[in-house]
This record gives C-alpha cells, sequence and structure tokens, in this order.
C-alpha cells in the first residue's frame, strides 16, 4: 500500500502551485472574478499548456489518460490558491464526453477543450441539488432519430463561456428509475436554448437554463435509456473526487492563514493565539482538515482500484462538506471583524466550501442515505 | 408569576393592528423581506422609525417624559408581534437602543434638549465609532486621539467596522485624551455634530455578503466642541460601560427568530429532498428543526424571565449569556436556512435583494435571503463582544474566584 502521491504528480503538484503563486494571486484573481465571472483566456490557456485540460480525458480521445489520482493531486492545489477558473465544472461534461458516444462535434468540442478552448458545460442539477443521477427529471422525448429536450436545468457553471453542454434528461421512467435516462450534447447557441446567468456567491458565473423544444441529432447522443445513468456515474465520480480534493486544499489553506493570523494579531498585548478559546478553535480546524484529507486519499486510492462503491464517495462528499463548513466558519471568527469582509482570501475561501457542500447533493442527503442502509 | 392577558390587551392588540392596517406600505413590507442582517436596509428602516415616533411609538422603553409609550411588558410584547406578523423590518438600535438611552441617563440638558429629538425621530442616524484597526477585543487600547484646542478638540486617528457610517450624519465615538495611567482612564466620549466635516472620510467596507455595511472613518485633525463631550474628560470608559448595559440588553430576539423560523418551515415543505420528497419530511431534519424551535423559544423566555424580574434579572452573567444564546441560535438558524435552500442559495442577487429592485429572486424569496442572511450572520458572534469575550466574562462569574 502506498498513499503518497508519485514523483510525477508531486512535481505537477509543484508547478501548478509555482504557476499560480507567481500569476494569480489573491489580487489578481480578484480582478479576474469582477472583469469576468472568474475566467481569464491566459490563464485558461497556460492550465492547457500545462496539460491539465488533457490530463483529465482518456488517450484515446486525445487526452493524457490521467487517473483519479491525477485529478485529485492537481484539484488540491487549485482549492488551495481558490482557483475560480471552471476546470473542475469543466470535468464531468468533459468525462461524460470522453466516455460517451461522441460524434464528430462531440470529438472536436473535446478537442479544443484539451488544447484550452471552451470548458464544456454540465446540465444537470435541477433543484436542490441531485445526489442521485437517477433522479433525473428533465424530459426528453423520441422523434424520428432525433431527441427533442424540454424543460430546465440549474445552477449549470460555465454555460456562458461554453460552446457545448452536455444535458442530462429523461425519455421514461419516473425520477429515481436508473433505466430511461440520456445524456446529449447540445450546442449551447442551439434554438431552444435560453440562459439565465448569474454570478455565483463563489466568484464564478452560473447559469439557469431553459430548453425548448431542443432537437438533438441522433450523433449527438452521447447515452441512450440504458446507459444514461452509468455514463453519468462514470462523469460523476471522479468529479466528486476531485471537488473534494479542491474543498480540502481550501481547507488546508484556511487552516494555515487562520494560524498565522491568530499567531500575528495581538489583544490585550498577546498574540490571540494565546487564547485558549481560539487555541482549541483552530486545533478543531486542523484535526477537521485531517479527518477530511484523511477520507479523501484512502477514497481516492480506493477509486483508483476499482473499489470505491457509490457509498463510499457518499461517505466523503457529506464528510467534507461538514468538515468545509466548520472550518470556514471557525475561520471567519478567529478572525473577528475582518473575517467577515470581502477583503481578505479567507471569506473567499469559506464560500467556496459552502458552494462545494451544496452541489451534487447536499451533506444532508447523502449522510441520510449512509444512514439509513448500512 | 402572573401574565397580563385578556380584554385590555386584545383591546390595545386592536389598537395596534389599526395603526399598522393605516400605516404599513408595501416598500416597508419588502424591506422587512429582504433583511439579511441584524441591521434592516436604512431608508425604509428610518422611514418606519418616523412613522412610529409620530404615534409616539419609536422608543416604547424610554421614560415617558422623553417620549416612551409606558407599556407593560405584555403589551410590548404584542406591539413586537403584531410588527413580525406583518413582516416589519427592525428598528436599526443606534439611536434608539444607545445613544438616546445613554443621553438621557447622562447628557447634558442642553445635548438632550439639541439631540434627543432628532434622535427620536429618526431625521438623525448616529453611528458608533469604537472600534479601531488594532482596537476590538481589546477595546480600552484605543488610539484615536483627541488633542485639546481651547474650547474644542481636534481628533485624528481612525476608527473601523463602523457600521452604517455611509448612512450617518451624527457619530458617537470614543477618543484618547490622556496616555497615562491605565488604558481605560484616559477616554473621552464625544459627540459628532456631522459626518462631513472638514478632515472627516468615511470609507466602505464590503462584507462577505457582497453589501456595504461597515465603514473606515479616517479624522485628520477634525474639530469638536468640548460641549459635545459626555461625562468628564477621560472618564468616557464609564460612559461607555454605562451604555453597554443598553447594548446588551437589547430586545427579545425571539419574535424576529420565530419569524425566520417559520420561514424555514415553510421552506423546507416546499424543498425538493432529492430523494423524491421534501425535506420538510425528513425525519432527521424535524429532529433538529425541533431542537431549534426549543432553543428560539428557550431564549426568548430567558428574556422575559429577566424581564419579568426572575432570578436572570439579577444575574450579572445575564447579558453576556443573552448575548451569546441568542446570536448562536440565530447562526444554527441561518445554517438550516442554507441548507434547505441547497444549490438555489448560490446566486449571488445582490441587485433582486436592493428595495425596490426591478428584477425579482432566482425562485423564491427565502431562497435569495437565506445565504446573505448566513454570512452576515457570522458576525453575531464577533460584534458587541465577541463570544470567546462574552464566555470568559461568564466563567469569571460563575467560577468561584
Ligand atoms: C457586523 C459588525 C458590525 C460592527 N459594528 C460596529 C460599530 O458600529 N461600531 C464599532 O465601533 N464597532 C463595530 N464592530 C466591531 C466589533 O465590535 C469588533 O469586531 C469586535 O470588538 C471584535 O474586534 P476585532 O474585530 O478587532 O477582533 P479581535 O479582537 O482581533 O478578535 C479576533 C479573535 O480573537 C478573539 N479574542 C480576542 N480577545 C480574546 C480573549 N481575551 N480571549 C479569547 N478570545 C479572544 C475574538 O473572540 C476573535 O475570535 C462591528 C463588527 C462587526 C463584525
Amino acid at each position: 500500500m502506498d498513499l503518497t502521491f508519485t514523483d510525477e504528480q508531486v512535481m505537477l503538484r509543484d508547478s501548478l502551485g509555482k504557476y499560480l503563486e507567481r500569476n494569480y494571486d489573491f489580487e489578481t484573481r480578484r480582478a479576474v472574478v469582477a472583469a469576468s465571472g472568474g475566467h481569464d483566456p491566459k490563464i485558461w490557456a497556460d492550465l492547457a499548456e500545462m496539460g491539465l485540460m488533457a490530463l483529465t480525458l482518456p488517450e484515446d480521445r486525445g487526452g493524457l489518460g490521467g487517473s483519479v489520482v491525477d485529478l485529485v493531486a492537481v484539484a488540491e492545489v487549485m482549492g488551495a490558491k481558490l482557483l475560480a477558473e471552471p476546470w473542475l465544472p469543466a470535468l464531468p461534461g468533459a468525462l461524460a464526453l470522453a466516455h460517451g458516444g461522441a460524434g464528430e462535434g462531440g470529438a472536436a468540442a473535446l478537442a479544443a477543450f484539451a488544447e484550452g478552448g471552451a470548458p464544456i458545460a454540465f446540465a444537470h442539477e435541477e433543484g436542490r441539488a441531485l445526489a442521485e443521477p437517477a433522479r433525473v427529471a428533465m424530459t426528453a422525448t423520441r422523434k424520428g432519430g432525433e431527441l427533442i429536450l424540454s424543460g430546465a436545468k440549474r445552477y449549470v457553471v460555465a454555460a456562458e463561456i461554453a460552446t457545448h453542454l452536455v444535458v442530462s434528461a429523461r425519455v421514461s421512467g419516473a425520477p429515481g428509475a436508473r433505466a430511461g435516462i440520456v445524456v446529449a450534447l447540445v450546442a449551447r447557441d442551439a434554438p431552444g436554448v435560453t440562459l439565465d446567468a448569474y454570478d455565483t456567491v463563489d466568484g464564478r458565473r452560473g447559469a439557469n437554463i431553459r430548453f425548448e423544444a431542443v432537437r438533438v441529432p441522433a450523433a449527438d447522443v452521447l447515452a441512450d435509456e440504458d446507459a444514461g445513468c452509468d455514463l453519468l456515474n462514470a462523469a460523476l465520480a471522479p468529479t466528486v473526487l476531485a471537488l473534494c480534493a479542491d474543498a480540502v486544499g481550501a481547507m488546508g489553506a484556511l487552516v494555515k492563514i487562520t494560524a498565522r493570523y491568530a499567531a500575528d494579531r495581538k489583544q490585550f498585548g498577546v498574540p490571540i493565539g494565546s487564547f485558549q478559546a481560539l487555541r482549541h478553535r483552530i486545533a478543531d480546524m486542523a484535526m477537521a482538515h485531517q479527518k477530511a484529507r484523511s477520507t479523501l486519499i484512502v477514497t481516492t486510492a480506493m477509486a483508483e482500484a476499482g473499489a470505491c462503491a457509490p457509498r463510499d464517495l457518499r461517505l466523503l462528499k457529506a464528510q467534507v462538506g461538514r468538515m468545509g463548513r466548520e472550518v470556514g466558519e471557525s475561520a471567519v471568527q478567529v478572525h473577528g471583524g475582518v473575517g467577515m469582509t470581502d477583503e481578505l482570501s479567507v471569506g473567499h475561501y469559506f464560500k467556496r466550501l459552502l458552494a462545494m457542500d451544496a452541489i451534487y447533493g447536499a451533506g444532508r442527503l447523502h449522510f441520510r442515505a449512509i444512514g439509513a442502509a448500512a | 408569576m402572573n401574565l397580563e392577558m385578556g380584554e385590555a390587551l386584545e383591546a390595545f392588540r386592536a389598537e395596534v393592528i389599526a395603526f399598522l392596517d393605516a400605516n404599513v406600505t408595501p416598500d416597508l413590507v419588502e424591506a422587512g423581506a429582504k433583511t439579511t442582517s441584524v441591521f434592516a436596509p436604512f431608508e425604509q428602516a428610518m422611514r418606519w422609525q418616523g412613522i412610529l415616533a409620530a404615534r409616539g411609538w419609536a422608543a416604547p422603553n424610554w421614560p415617558v417624559e422623553h417620549g416612551g409609550a409606558g407599556w407593560s411588558a405584555e403589551q410590548a410584547d404584542v406591539f413586537a408581534q403584531e410588527c413580525e406578523r406583518r413582516g416589519l423590518p427592525p428598528l436599526l438600535p443606534h439611536n434608539l437602543k444607545m445613544i438616546g438611552p445613554l443621553l438621557i441617563d447622562l447628557g447634558t440638558p442642553e445635548q438632550k434638549a439639541k439631540y434627543l429629538p432628532g434622535i427620536l425621530s429618526g431625521e438623525d442616524f448616529w453611528c458608533q465609532g469604537y472600534s479601531e484597526p488594532n482596537s476590538g477585543s481589546d477595546l480600552a487600547s484605543l488610539r484615536c486621539m483627541a488633542v485639546s484646542d481651547g474650547d474644542d478638540y481636534l481628533i485624528t486617528g481612525q476608527k473601523i467596522w463602523t457600521t452604517y457610517a455611509h448612512h450617518a450624519n451624527r457619530m458617537f465615538l470614543l477618543v484618547r485624551t490622556s496616555t497615562e495611567g491605565k488604558k481605560q482612564q484616559g477616554i473621552t466620549f464625544l459627540l459628532l455634530d456631522s459626518m462631513d466635516l472638514p478632515g472627516l472620510t468615511v470609507k466602505k467596507t464590503i462584507g462577505l455578503d457582497g453589501f456595504p455595511e461597515q465603514c473606515e472613518v479616517f479624522f485628520d485633525a477634525v474639530r469638536v466642541p468640548k460641549a459635545n463631550r459626555v461625562g468628564a474628560e477621560n472618564d468616557g470608559w464609564s460612559v461607555a460601560k454605562h451604555l453597554l448595559k443598553y447594548e446588551r440588553g437589547g430586545g427579545s430576539p425571539g419574535p424576529a427568530l420565530r419569524r425566520r423560523l417559520a420561514a424555514l418551515r415553510e421552506a423546507a415543505a416546499r424543498a425538493d429532498d432529492g430523494m423524491g420528497g421534501v425535506i420538510a419530511d425528513d425525519p432527521a431534519f424535524q429532529e433538529r428543526l425541533g431542537m431549534l424551535e426549543a432553543d428560539v423559544i428557550s431564549v426568548d423566555y430567558h428574556f422575559r424571565h429577566a424581564r419579568g424580574g426572575g432570578e436572570p434579572a439579577h444575574d450579572p452573567a445575564y447579558p453576556s449569556m443573552m448575548k451569546t444564546l441568542s446570536s448562536e441560535t440565530s447562526q444554527a438558524l441561518s445554517a438550516m436556512m442554507i441548507e434547505v435552500a441547497g444549490l438555489e442559495g448560490l446566486p449571488r442577487q445582490l441587485d433582486a435583494l436592493a428595495v425596490g429592485a426591478n428584477s425579482g429572486p432566482l425562485s423564491d424569496g427565502f431562497d435569495m435571503v437565506a445565504m446573505p442572511y448566513y454570512l452576515n450572520t457570522r458576525a453575531a458572534s464577533i460584534y458587541a463582544g465577541s463570544n470567546e469575550i462574552q464566555r470568559d466574562l461568564i466563567a469569571r462569574i460563575v467560577i468561584p474566584a
């Protein structure tokens, strides 16, 4: 058993970390978020140059065939550096496209993405977070060889800058049934697609998307009703791992920043880190981070070995969300008034953690499912 | 023990209802619905204060000769209940629970005559200039200097976290007039007649929720007459301590928390739980909601117990307990709010949150308010004496020396 990153992975982490340190300090990030919803083409292109987009794709799809461990390795660094570029939001769309039966259009979109082109947005969430892909409700009907999509998706991150959307929909069965879900590739500017875009609390751009009789040619159906649910799971499993890695990276940064602040900030003539109430709180933050990180690392190793069940992923996702909120709340509290402002990175890490807890199934759902059945 | 109920109280309720029917306008209700902080939207909160002041109800707890309403505790409860039922915004505490009562107790006759009418009517708004960048919990270490210059002081230094300074036209503040002796000595309490004085600059700070609520205030030889001093020179610390009694005592958080609790319950009954049902039907959620409600009720009753002359009224730890319990209960409530809002809490809807906005919420009002309220409510355990400081005070009282 080896639960460390390989030398190659360590190198990739280092070079990404160094790149972000040089080119993506907090002020730069703030400017990118304010100007363009967290996406700067130059930074995006640099990430592609480092191979981070290709890393997500299998070799037969023009990718580098990165493993989940690779994804986790880089995502943790992205979280630690508060990267707002939509690498993570683009991940499930790219994976679905790579593993589904994409036609020519899909192959071209994927190739473009791998080289630093537009992200592929993942239009899957519908309401208050789908913990379970089988709960997809948006309808699709078959007409001739085509698929007609009607309904709405919510919280689709990076949809505005994407050329393509990967959309989940249901041709048969009721929400909850695994069968009957299809996955389709849709051009973002296809007739009948309307975006209602907004800023998100964590500095990205999201959109609620309406589909009004959107026609999808057979070639752009990535998975039909027998395979849709599996394809979604195949796209989501590595995504959830990467998302948890990002969150763990953010937590680690918060522990460090907060501990530093407690050592530097003085009140009553002494560092606030000398007050036991804060010492214990910071110790709890450090434990929460370690607990989350160990859960991440072992679950990732299990996934790499093909031994990670959906239940294991749920547990990780829920636990990381819970620990993340705890760490974020404590970081703000230890900082006092200045922790309540948008001027420090602290609040931005905190909001990133909150957003990650809410997407792909809130903790409450996963804990409930775990508690309900062994 | 005795709770006043019955006909007289119901007659009073009818009077309140008739008054609210005649005076509540949609913008006030909208401001109440879009209140994501302990501090309601400024314009509507002050307009509402003006309406209440005209009826003599803006500061019911003040002595009657200064404009108080002379209500019984039960009447005050009825009034609060009826206001919450309509979702009205809370009044801002600065005038009515801080500087007003302080001047009634410690102001000179001239100060009372000059300031109290504007404080009560809401024509003036007073901000509180205590905290400084290096003096937060350790407030007594403050360094904003006031030097004597004939009949005036010249103030130089900085304040921070001054809530609504960008809306205020007046300020009460603590300054250092002496660096000798203990740090608590050498502090003086002053009143500023204007926020447009030469040498004074206000800079807004953007909060986690994306809104400006606190400010930095910079002083460069700002001239203030000595007549604007409350208490003696170098005795400002005891003036400030006197004020604390009002600041921490405050009103009951009960009615506002109950309203948010009811909104949470309704939202949970609508919210898809991601498993084919609604969140309100999840037994685990129900249990937590039940505990939350019990906490809301206990905090409210703790307040009532004290107000009714019971044991907490004589407990020196009561103000700290009340502050800690109520802040943590509202934080727990806010956490359940974002849980129910889920993904729908993630869009940043600053425009739609403004009173009078042209755009509506992306999903519904509950979802729109949940995240900013949650984020803003993190401050409740930081301001007015952090909860760490409060727990220390409580422990000091509870643990024998
Ligand atoms: C929303 C908001 C509104 C505010 N409005 C106003 C206002 O209108 N006017 C005004 O003057 N001020 C205002 N304040 C400032 C507020 O009073 C201070 O933030 C508060 O006193 C804490 O000071 P600080 O922010 O400097 O934190 P610090 O004092 O630096 O505290 C940082 C951390 O250290 C902890 N700590 C400090 N000392 C101890 C100790 N002895 N033992 C254990 N833990 C300790 C604190 O609990 C906190 O967790 C406001 C603050 C906020 C957040």
